[in-house]
């Protein structure tokens, strides 16, 4: 219950910092760290143009996916806090809904009929078909690292011993927040302020979505930032105290933030060809970490 | 009742409604079909509860002139299991058909045979379930091969048809000669042809060997690779309620055979378990692989049962290498896991067969780049066909997610519970194989629902598709609502296969296995899980209607980026949709285009055309070239069909002969 109203409170000054930091880096002094939700209050407040190429489809699947992503947040724990749900493999529950709601996404941007949302569709069926393995791995070193199944369980047992197990929380929180990037659309693979429809992934799956839709679209993705960041966390918190557990959990999620714009001003969008080897990089960076954790667990005969 | 009464009922059901169907008008036809599939399903359903619930049936049938003079009937839970899938797939099938059926009224005699080796089929599949005794297992194996082909020549006018029956037909003829060598053996080694008494061939003396044949046999008909190149070629062939129930049950037979096989033989499973395992995710990658390229929705779907079947292999690898290792929480998840995808599959896969199968009826194209916006015209068709989108990506709250999750969590215990880096690799790497099968089987099933139901028609059709009619929608509804059964009540199903393993693999497991009462617990949790899903989705949609209930709502044209004279035509097609993916893969799916060239004399632009295609590579680099070896060999015997009909009668003479020496030198006995 904790960790669905910290998430939820993240996301509402989430993508308010990473545009502070944009700006920042650009020179500028930016808008309010809550404007982007105040933009997303004022869609939920207008009506709707919808294609006449479109069918159901189109109207429910912002609906399911945004349910997807809130019921995905309440399997998320806090470090020894368990989530709303919590049982044994929902890992792998957490993963299967996401993909839910991005398997909605797809057909309601193929509703619409017109090539370029096709293509964002295209891109992104491919791209979370490849970011998924480095996920699975990275859970299931942990699950092996600790030897349980559930995140909660995962997360409220993992403690940290030898250098080697430093190095696989490094790792593991690049890789997760590479994913992250990678889920939201953002910087390497996506740049979410382009202004060429060819070469977006996400923004251009919802061209057509506008009013209540667009705005729950919107909102779903500092909804899925603060998710990944409190998995990352979770990583760091454990089993604490909460009067030091969610001051923790914010710094991480500000930090993260940060990092994010940081990433964003700095870095720029590969090459739409590239970005399939650098994403797959990703599971090999995972395959890493679980074989640091055979070596932890000394399991290398 | 006897269960040998049965079976004998069972015969005379087949025969009188074979001559009922032989009399009947064509229009009546379907419906005496109908019927028969029931009263044999009923007949067989009622003994396969009973076993269900413990009591396991057996009976024998004596016969003097077959070897051994008794025919073993046995139904356990196992073949419960499977009698249960049968029945239902084929009623729902016999539904379908008849709707389907309608519109080749006029061509009397087809119909008529058509429902004749329907019933045929049906209750043969049932026949192979049943019998422990050799020769007539493989005589019901036969039957049902001869019957399912002739079901799949349907429409014999086509070239393309016959040649992928002729194909089906020798593959499934090969999956015999395998399983008679099987028997064969098992005879030399027993001296009897039960299969049960694969029991008493000592282990590690051949053993082994008895194994391969039988998993080869049975690989056939499952379709494993690299036997799997009849499913591509047959499954489009047939009419759709034919591939319905061809893909969701036949190809479950030799999962049944091959679980029947490992339940009697003892061996060290370790290793071959691995082998599976290796095998099935590999076998699962290929065919999603493939199902995610192809144009022919019925060939994506035919690739898709590949890797369904390469899904359950995964779970009886895993419950192999449980067994292996005396890990029963891993024969626990694994074996669950495949028999409850077993259901699973045959019920999604039979959905979506059924709901392309009225596509392919109202618009009579395959491709899927000529359709689109069918969700307008076809409404409930095209909500069954994404439930089983859905359902067989594994996404929840939908069925296709209980059996993938006990899949899942046995891999994860291997990875805790099994020593030894190498199997360990191994099982990460299963892992990441069925993780990317999801991913991949999400981009499948986008292209196919996304470009067949959704966007604008691609191509002017013949005539406005309708609806399907309402006896073609009712088997769907069926299948729906018991999808959402095992979706939402998990458990109870579980209890049921587990049961099944209990009883199948009596030594290998204790009921009170800590393990069985914590899968319980989640798969209640994920049924629950489920309903919440439900409730929040109702709950934000309803607040987005009262929301948008006061605001204005517009329509107008897709926002095609400032282009102002878009064409249906212009439209992402499936080809483009998979062709990223497809180059990514470009060593395994390798396209091919046809064109002409435009030749240097050539002065004015005539019309052209170009088109491109992928095929499958083991079939092309291995199957083929295999096949014309073999042919090249038995190109010197050809001498021995002359097609002169008296040196056939002196074959025949000579074989008598032989037969006759034999006999009086008691060479034969």
């Amino acid at each position: 219950m904790l960790s669905l109203l910290l998430i939820i409170l993240t996301s509402i000054f989430f993508m308010g910092i990473v545009i502070r930091t944009k700006s920042l880096a650009s020179g500028r002094k930016g808008p309010g760290i809550l404007q982007p939700i105040k933009d997303i209050i004022r869609l939920w407040k207008k009506g709707s143009v919808y294609s006449t190429t479109t069918s159901m489809i189109f109207q429910i699947a912002p609906t399911i996916y945004f349910s997807s992503i809130v019921m995905a947040i309440l399997m998320i724990p806090l470090g020894n806090q368990s989530g709303i749900i919590s049982f044994g493999g929902d890992f792998v529950m957490f993963a299967y809904l996401l993909a839910l709601g991005k398997f909605l996404m797809i057909i309601s941007a193929l509703d619409t009929g017109s090539s370029f949302e096709g293509m964002g569709a295209s891109r992104e069926a491919l791209f979370s078909m490849l970011v998924e393995p480095a996920f699975f791995i990275i859970i299931g070193s942990l699950a092996l690292f600790t030897g349980h199944t559930s995140f909660y369980e995962i997360f409220s047992t993992l403690n940290y011993g030898s250098y080697i197990s430093y190095l696989i929380g490094a790792l593991a929180t690049f890789v997760l927040v590479l994913i992250a990037m990678i889920e939201n659309s953002r910087m390497p693979v996506d740049d979410p302020k382009t202004h060429l429809e060819l070469t977006m992934v996400h923004e251009v799956m919802i061209l057509d979505n506008s009013g209540f839709d667009l705005g729950i679209i919107l909102y779903a993705t500092p909804l899925k930032f603060a998710m990944y960041g409190a998995l990352i966390a979770n990583f760091f918190i454990g089993a604490v105290p909460l009067e030091i557990s969610i001051p923790l959990f914010f710094s991480i999620q500000i930090i993260f933030a940060i990092i994010v714009g940081i990433l964003e001003s700095f870095m720029a969008r590969f090459r739409m060809s590239h970005n399939p080897q650098f994403i797959f990089l990703l599971t090999s960076v995972s395959l890493l970490i679980f074989f640091g954790v055979l070596l932890v667990l000394g399991k290398f005969i | 009742m006897d269960i040998s009464q049965i079976a004998l009922l069972t015969l005379l059901v087949l025969i009188s409604g074979i001559f009922g169907l032989g009399f009947v008008p064509s229009k009546n036809r379907a419906s005496i079909a109908i019927i028969v599939v029931i009263i044999n399903a009923v007949l067989t359903s009622i003994p396969s509860i009973l076993a269900l619930t413990g009591k396991i049936q057996t009976a024998s049938l004596i016969l003097q002139n077959l070897p051994g003079h008794i025919i073993d009937i046995r139904i356990d839970s196992l073949s419960a299991w499977f009698i249960l899938i049968i029945n239902f797939t084929s009623i729902n099938g016999a539904l379908f058909g008849s709707g389907y059926l309608k519109s080749y009224q006029d061509l009397k005699t087809n119909i008529g045979f058509h429902w004749i080796f329907y019933i045929l089929f049906h209750i043969s599949m049932i026949w192979v379930c049943m019998f422990d005794h050799g020769i007539v297992f493989l005589i019901s194996w036969e039957l049902m091969s001869i019957s399912s082909l002739m079901l799949v020549i349907f429409e014999y006018q086509k070239k393309s048809t016959l040649k992928a029956g002729i194909n089906y037909m020798i593959q499934m003829h090969l999956s015999v000669v395998f399983l008679t060598l099987g028997f064969i053996w098992l005879y030399t080694e027993t001296g009897s042809f039960n299969l049960s008494s694969l029991a008493s061939v000592i282990a590690n003396n051949h053993s082994i060997w008895i194994f391969v044949l039988f998993f080869i046999g049975f690989a056939f008909k499952a379709g494993f690779l690299p036997f799997h190149t009849w499913l591509p070629q047959a499954h489009p062939a047939a009419p759709s309620h034919v591939s319905g129930v061809m893909s969701g049950v036949i190809v479950k037979l030799g999962i049944f055979g091959i679980f029947r096989i490992i339940s009697y033989i003892s061996h060290d499973w370790f290793i071959i378990g691995e082998i599976i395992l290796s095998l099935s995710v590999i076998t699962a990658l290929y065919g999603i692989a493939n199902a995610a390229v192809k144009y022919d929705f019925k060939k994506s779907l035919a690739f898709c049962t590949i890797e369904n079947i390469g899904i359950i292999g995964i779970g009886i690898g895993v419950g192999l290498i449980g067994i292996g290792k005396h890990i029963e929480s891993l024969t626990i998840l694994g074996f669950g896991g495949a028999l409850l995808h077993t259901l699973n599959h045959s019920l999604f896969k039979s959905l979506l067969f059924f709901s392309a199968g009225s596509v392919y009826q109202q618009t009579h194209t395959r491709n899927i780049e000529r359709l689109g916006g069918l969700i307008k015209t076809m409404p409930v068709t095209a909500l069954f066909f994404l439930i089983g989108a859905l359902a067989i990506g594994g996404l929840p709250p939908f069925n296709g997610f209980v059996s993938e999750y006990l899949i899942y969590s046995g891999l994860f215990k291997g990875l805790f519970l099994v020593t030894g880096i190498s199997h360990v690799i191994l099982l990460i790497l299963s892992i990441v194989g069925l993780v990317m099968v999801g991913g991949i089987s999400i981009i499948s099933f986008t292209k196919l629902f996304g470009i067949m139901f959704l966007g604008q028609p691609r191509t002017e059709l013949h005539n406005e598709p309708r609806e399907a009619s309402f006896i073609m929608l009712l088997p769907q509804y069926f299948i729906v609502i018991i999808m959402l059964s095992v979706a939402f009540f998990p458990q109870f199903y579980f209890g049921q296969v587990i049961n099944i393993i209990d009883s199948t693999f009596t030594s290998q497991l204790t009921l009170s296995n800590p393990q069985i009462a914590t899968t319980r617990a989640n798969l209640i949790t994920i049924g629950h899980f489920g309903v919440y899903f439900i409730v929040l989705m109702v709950i934000v949609f309803a607040i987005r209607f009262r929301l948008l209930r006061k605001r204005s709502l517009n329509t107008c044209e897709t926002w095609s980026c400032g282009y102002i004279a878009p064409i249906p035509k212009a439209q992402y097609t499936g080809r483009s949709f998979a062709r990223t993916f497809g180059n990514l893969l470009g060593f395994i799916l390798i396209k091919r285009k046809n064109f002409d060239k435009i030749s240097k004399t050539s002065l004015y632009p005539t019309s052209r055309k170009f088109s491109t295609y992928y095929f499958d590579i083991l079939e092309k680099y291995l199957v083929i070239p295999l096949t014309k070896r073999i042919s090249y060999i038995l190109n010197y015997f050809q001498f021995i069909q002359n097609g002169k009909i008296q040196s056939y009668v002196i074959y025949g003479l000579f074989f008598i002969l032989i037969v006759f020496i034999g006999t009086v030198f008691k060479l034969i006995i």
